[in-house]
């Protein structure tokens, strides 16, 4: 039986006026470890002797806003997920379809985001 | 974690949540392939996604192209199948903003009824087939033999873009960037062209611009006219006029008392802006990319400003009338979300220009250093939470998050209400949009209107921060230190009540100087000066003997009970009765 890889590697994108926050860049790829804490703290590498989960797309998203935003990290997160108005693709589905921030995520997957906070 | 008390549950048990779809992830539409997308509840396919969008498209804005025969077909604009060829009577114009909604747009118009074969962003093939279910007579296919637009609208379409980036300090100009987008519709080989129509914000104080596109003849006397904010009926009168349409925009929105006066007018600029770009160009079409969403936004912020009167008097069919033109405004994305755009734009490999959030405050004069970008920007930062249309995206887009289907009730709502009474003649004369009568008047019977007030002063209400004691009444009505005015005529009675209170809301904060501020007009506002009476126009008096202008001969003051029974007492009868 193969062994469980200690760290899973995503590709990130940034749409809708989003990337503006990540250094104006549209595609990111970033290498999470594949157990994280419970409470999503985001210091590398994981503390021993906390209680932990499979790195999901919530961790992502603290992941992202403590690593790669510039600025601003109201307008990506607010009370632990994305904000409002910021939609979520996995794997080119709505993350309503898999779970939302509970998808635990697999090596290779493609998580998109994209701002509709100034549509029209 | 507290416990409700409720015996029979278990200890710590939590809510499970509340699941996003109905019933499975397998599309509802076609009950075949797994779902990629969420629409209030339902699952979609991608397949069956694109077909569903521009099927929506369709049915808004198909029912309005044809010009309205009857009051029966105008009654059934969303229902029914339409039959027969679709013939605009003039040409098309699309207002573009750079967000999704636009974007979306103009992509489904371009899919829709005309000829599209940009490589950079085709459709997915499953959105051709979508077209080919068609029959031969349907605008799509028969733009493929013709080589020209669908043949549905009159002449070449065209893309109408606002700039607004200078306003807003260290915002990129994007009209470039719109411009590639709108060329990536142009197809070279069958000659199909898109015109492109740039324009920027300060146009609304561009004669130039006000002349490109036909506009009226503007009187002499007329050109150096401002308003003076500072005295709730507006009274016109002059400015220096040597100032520069960057300068006259910075002037006009610094100058309005709240951010959400800048914000709403801003947008009523650009809405005019478009409207005469499409006058000029004969169109009979306006289109605008507001979404299902954004329309609940503007709809609640809207109320909330007092424009409810032009929303719900419109209803769902929005058409601006001069004696010569008709166009109908429409915005066929209104049965769609704003996710259901970025989806559409997302799969169709769309390029998003993006737009920038309109600010609140703005500062006095153009921004011409760093310096003054550091000062703006810092301004910028707290702009979110200071105007109702903020406030109201952000309880709209967490509505939409928790509740989609409340976010589609809105806009549903707002098209079963309507008014007990009609439009003013012309409309109102800022936003050109229907204005209710008698506003002036509505305002003084439901506010307190100054601190001697019997009502304010009854109340015991706490002072403003601003008033240490209460002003006396020379304060409140200091005579202006602007120069006297050419003419005693007022712009108040013209207006709408949401333009009236965009120039003379009263922020709880106090304006910063108690100086009269005279506000330059838009051209199309003084442009509908005239020098004849008899008409609904604002007449303008003057003492210049070149300028042959009339005067105004009715003023209006409110008159005491003894002064009106002094006027009427001969018709009254005895109250003592027959003798």
């Amino acid at each position: 039986m193969a062994s469980n890889p200690s760290a899973v590697t995503l590709k990130i994108e940034f749409g809708g006026g989003l990337e503006l926050l990540f250094s104006n860049q549209r595609s990111h790829k970033v290498s999470l470890p594949a157990t994280v804490p419970n409470d999503n703290t985001t210091a590398i590498p994981v503390p021993e002797n906390e209680p932990t989960k499979p790195a999901d797309v919530t961790y992502l998203i603290h992941y992202l806003r403590d690593h790669l935003l510039k600025e601003r990290a109201e307008l990506f997160v607010e009370n632990g997920t994305v904000r409002p108005g910021i939609l979520v693709l996995i794997n080119d589905t709505d993350w309503e379809l898999e779970g939302e921030g509970d998808y635990v995520v697999k090596d290779c997957d493609e998580i998109v985001f994209i701002s509709t906070l100034h549509g029209g | 974690m507290s416990s409700c008390g409720n015996p029979a549950t278990e200890q710590d048990a939590l809510m499970t949540r509340r699941q996003k779809f109905d019933k499975s992830k397998t599309c509802v539409k076609c009950k075949e392939h797994q779902g990629h997308i969420v629409i209030r509840h339902a699952v979609y396919c991608k397949t069956c996604f694109f077909p569903l969008v521009s099927t929506r498209f369709r049915k808004v804005l198909g029912p309005t192209i044809n010009p309205a025969r009857s009051a029966a077909k105008a009654a059934n604009v969303r229902g029914g199948r339409l039959r027969g060829r679709l013939e605009a009577p003039g040409s098309l114009l699309i207002g573009f903003s750079g967000g999704l909604g636009s974007t979306a747009l103009l992509d489904l118009v371009a899919k829709s009824y005309f000829y599209r074969s940009s490589s950079a962003s085709a459709p997915p093939p499953e959105a051709a087939e979508d077209n080919s279910s068609k029959g031969s007579e349907h605008p799509s296919n028969k733009s493929r033999e013709d080589g020209e637009s669908g043949g549905v609208w009159k002449g070449k379409p065209a893309v109408c873009y606002v700039e607004v980036a200078s306003i807003l300090p260290g915002a990129r100009d994007r009209t470039e960037d719109v411009r590639a987008i709108v060329q990536s519709y142009c197809d070279p080989a069958s000659k199909f062209e898109i015109d492109f129509i740039p324009l920027r914000l300060e146009d609304a104080f561009d004669k130039t611009w006000w002349k490109s596109v036909g506009g009226s003849d503007i009187d002499r006397a007329a050109k150096d006219l401002g308003i003076n904010i500072s005295n709730e009926n507006l009274p016109i009168n002059t400015r220096d006029s040597s100032s520069t349409p960057l300068e006259s925009l910075h002037t006009y929105l610094s100058s309005l008392p709240t951010p959400t006066a800048v914000h709403s007018a801003i947008s009523s600029l650009i809405r005019v802006l478009l409207i005469y770009t499409a006058a000029s160009r004969e169109a009979s079409h306006l289109l605008l990319g507001s979404t299902l969403t954004s329309l609940s936004v503007n709809m609640i912020s809207g109320i909330a400003q007092g424009a409810g009167f032009a929303m719900v008097s419109e209803g769902v069919e929005e058409v601006w009338k001069t004696k010569d033109q008709s166009i109908r405004i429409v915005r066929p994305l209104r049965d769609i979300g704003i996710k259901e755009s970025a989806f559409w734009s997302y799969w169709s490999n769309l390029r998003i220009v993006g737009r920038e959030r309109y600010p609140t405050t703005v500062s006095p004069v153009p921004n011409t250093g760093d310096e003054s970008v550091k000062v703006a920007s810092a301004m910028i930062k707290n702009q979110r939470l200071t105007s109702i249309d903020a406030l109201t995206q952000d309880f709209i887009m967490g509505l939409e998050k928790d509740y989609p289907s409340t976010v589609s009730t809105i806009a549903r709502t707002i098209a079963k209400v309507t008014t007990k009474e009609k439009s003013v003649e012309g409309g109102c004369v800022v936003c050109q949009r229907p204005a209710q009568p008698n506003v002036q008047q509505w305002k003084a019977r439901i506010s307190i209107r100054s601190y001697h007030d019997e009502a304010f002063v009854k109340s015991k209400h706490p002072l403003p921060p601003h008033f240490t004691a209460p002003p006396t009444l020379d304060e409140v009505e200091a005579p202006s230190t602007s120069p006297l005015p050419i003419s005693t005529h007022e712009l108040a009675p013209r207006l709408c009540y949401a333009c009236h209170t965009t120039f003379t809301s009263r922020s709880s904060r106090g304006s910063a100087t108690t100086d009269s501020v005279v506000l330059p007009l838009p051209e199309w506002v003084k442009a509908s000066f005239h020098t004849n009476t008899g008409t609904s126009a604002t007449v303008i008096g003057s003492d210049d003997e070149a300028g042959e202008l009339q005067e105004e001969h009715w003023r209006k003051r409110q008159v005491t009970q003894s002064e009106m029974k002094e006027q009427i007492g001969e018709f009254l009868l005895d109250d003592t009765g027959p003798e």
